[in-house]
């Protein structure tokens, strides 16, 4: 852990419109060091346009983000992953001809740790071990299962070596028994060490997981706090169920 | 030794092929050093359009523009007096230069965006070269007499070729090759694990570009004369894009393949009058007997037969303990 105590992330004010769609209205919030922290929201509330904002992939309309106290607006992608902050992918990207290794590689390669050698090789199987990808190393992506392919996507952002790690929807499609496999996974990477930011679904994995959490809805910010308090919040609940006057109608 | 053999099955083949080109003017005649030449001149322009083009799957239309500077920096040095061979590395420079300025636009078009857009790239320098008076216009340039030299430049030529599929070779099997990959099989998915897509796609054009100015200079000084129609032609730049496509697009040894089955078709259509006129009529009948049997090109259709043969050896191996 860091030893001073600031924020190792602060979200400010970022909108994106795309056209005439305010996807993102002036979200804000801050990640402390070794946080797990959860953003969810119902489906189009903008989750994933906050994380595509937050490491470059689409330019916010306004707002910051700073991450270590650097201001990262006008930074493409691939310079935020080299500072630290690096996002999975709800529909995953593997390089599907290339094999589980390789994939895994680009990130060592490529990533915050650029190393070469001897060093990327013990970095790529130490992150194959890490994420019981191990016994897949020389099999073409491909090929894989959709539970390994989320924790393919998982490994190759983990090989870049992050200092914070932004998870979008890694359980959605597995069983409960990888559901398990992959809580314990997040569990373990923060205790060594990582921020975790987790966009999710699985109701079960946030409260169980989550030291703090925002949710969004319509792109707007309308809770904050400790899971067990913000999901009883009546606005969290209007937005999952929709509120009464609806139903009735 | 055995880690590099098992990479390449076919590097005994290509080093027994190289040598053979390189003693070549020992046993054969000027036909055929004149045959191998324009072999090895094709291996050089796919090989390093290939890098880009195959490797990296960012396909160019516009190469004769790298052809063209080569073939017009060597030409109109020479004829200020230089020895030909100090105009190359000049010529290789523009290239880059040139390849830079293209590239930092074109770059952020992507597939067939880019594609289309390297089209016009070439017809203008093409259209340039044309117009302007020092390049000789539309009827071209001549070289400065006393500097043709067949036999070094036969050399040379083979020379470059061998080096231009070694720096490949090199350049694939280490980082640099594995970004070109990533970007080819998914450019957002390369950028979220941190490769400078446009940074590393300009380094592959570079070094493609250059190789190919310099075929282009070795290719001035070979026929002593050059016009836009000859070094600035589309049907060049497609010609460049076809043998890698039909030999196997991002392998080392397709653009060879390809090179050679088009060094060869040439050579048998030029020498047919009645055939000379369409032979972009049988490339666009390749193109499309590849594209509909074997996306992958005569290496495909190599490594489909290979493992087809090796099916029909195991169970004959496995069947031998049993029997005995």
């Amino acid at each position: 852990m860091p030893v001073e105590s600031g924020p190792i992330l602060v979200v400010s004010s970022v909108s994106k419109r795309f056209g005439g769609l305010l996807a993102l209205d002036s979200v804000s919030f801050e990640v402390q060091p070794g946080e797990i922290f959860s953003v969810i929201g119902p489906n189009g509330a903008g989750k994933t346009t906050l994380f595509s904002c937050m490491v470059g992939a689409v330019t916010p309309s306004s707002g910051s983000v700073r991450f270590l106290g650097e201001e990262l607006a006008g930074l493409r992608n691939d310079q935020i992953v080299v500072r630290g902050l690096v996002r999975t992918h709800q529909i995953v990207k593997p390089f599907r001809d290339m094999t589980v290794a390789d994939n895994i590689r680009v990130g060592v390669l490529y990533g915050r740790l650029r190393l070469r050698g001897a060093k990327a090789r013990e970095r790529v199987d130490e992150v194959l071990s890490r994420t019981e990808l191990g016994h897949r190393a020389g099999v073409r992506a491909g090929v894989l299962s959709i539970g390994e392919l989320k924790r393919l996507e998982i490994a190759r952002a983990l090989a870049t070596g992050p200092a914070v790690l932004c998870l979008d929807e890694v359980m959605g499609g597995l069983n409960p028994a990888e559901i398990q496999q992959a809580m314990a996974l997040v569990r373990a990477l923060r205790d060594g060490g990582l921020t975790i930011l987790m966009i999710e679904h699985h109701v079960h994995a946030v409260a169980g997981l989550s030291d703090r959490l925002v949710v969004l809805n319509f792109g707007k910010k309308i809770a904050e706090g400790r899971p067990a308090e913000a999901l009883r919040d009546p606005a969290v609940v209007a937005a999952y169920l929709g509120d009464e006057t609806e139903v009735r109608v | 030794m055995t880690a590099l053999l098992r990479r390449h099955p076919l590097l005994p083949l290509g080093v027994l092929f190289g040598a053979f080109l390189l003693l070549a003017p020992t046993f054969t005649g000027r036909g055929t050093q004149n045959d191998l030449w324009n072999m090895a001149f094709f291996v050089v322009l796919a090989a390093a359009w290939n890098l880009l083009g195959g490797f990296a799957g960012q396909v160019s239309l516009g190469y004769s523009a790298f052809v063209g500077i080569g073939a017009y920096t060597t030409v109109l040095l020479s004829k200020a007096g230089w020895s030909p061979w100090l105009t190359l590395p000049v010529g290789a420079a523009l290239a880059v230069a040139f390849s830079v300025a293209v590239g930092l636009p074109t770059f952020r078009l992507r597939g067939p965006y880019f594609t289309i857009a390297t089209i016009g790239v070439g017809e203008a320098v093409r259209v340039i070269a044309s117009g302007l008076e020092f390049t000789g216009g539309s009827s071209g340039l001549r070289m400065p007499a006393g500097t043709f030299d067949f036999l070094a430049n036969y050399y040379a030529m083979v020379g470059l070729a061998l080096a231009t599929l070694v720096l490949v070779a090199w350049l694939t099997q280490h980082a640099f090759g594995l970004a070109l990959e990533a970007i080819r099989q998914d450019i957002d998915g390369a950028e979220a694990l941190g490769v400078h897509s446009t940074q590393v796609k300009l380094q592959a054009h570079a070094i493609s570009s250059a190789l190919v100015a310099l075929a282009g200079g070795l290719f001035a000084t070979n026929f002593q004369y050059i016009s836009p129609g000859s070094v600035f032609d589309f049907r060049l730049s497609l010609t460049i894009v076809l043998m890698p496509i039909i030999g196997g697009m991002g392998t080392l040894t397709g653009p060879v393949l390809g090179a050679m089955l088009f060094s060869i078709l040439q050579i048998k259509l030029l020498a047919s009058p009645a055939l000379r006129d369409s032979y972009l009529f049988i490339y666009g009948g390749l193109l499309i007997v590849v594209m509909l049997f074997e996306p992958r090109g005569i290496m495909g259709l190599l490594e489909r037969l290979w493992t087809r043969l090796a099916r029909r050896q195991v169970p004959a191996v496995a069947e031998s303990p049993g029997a005995g």
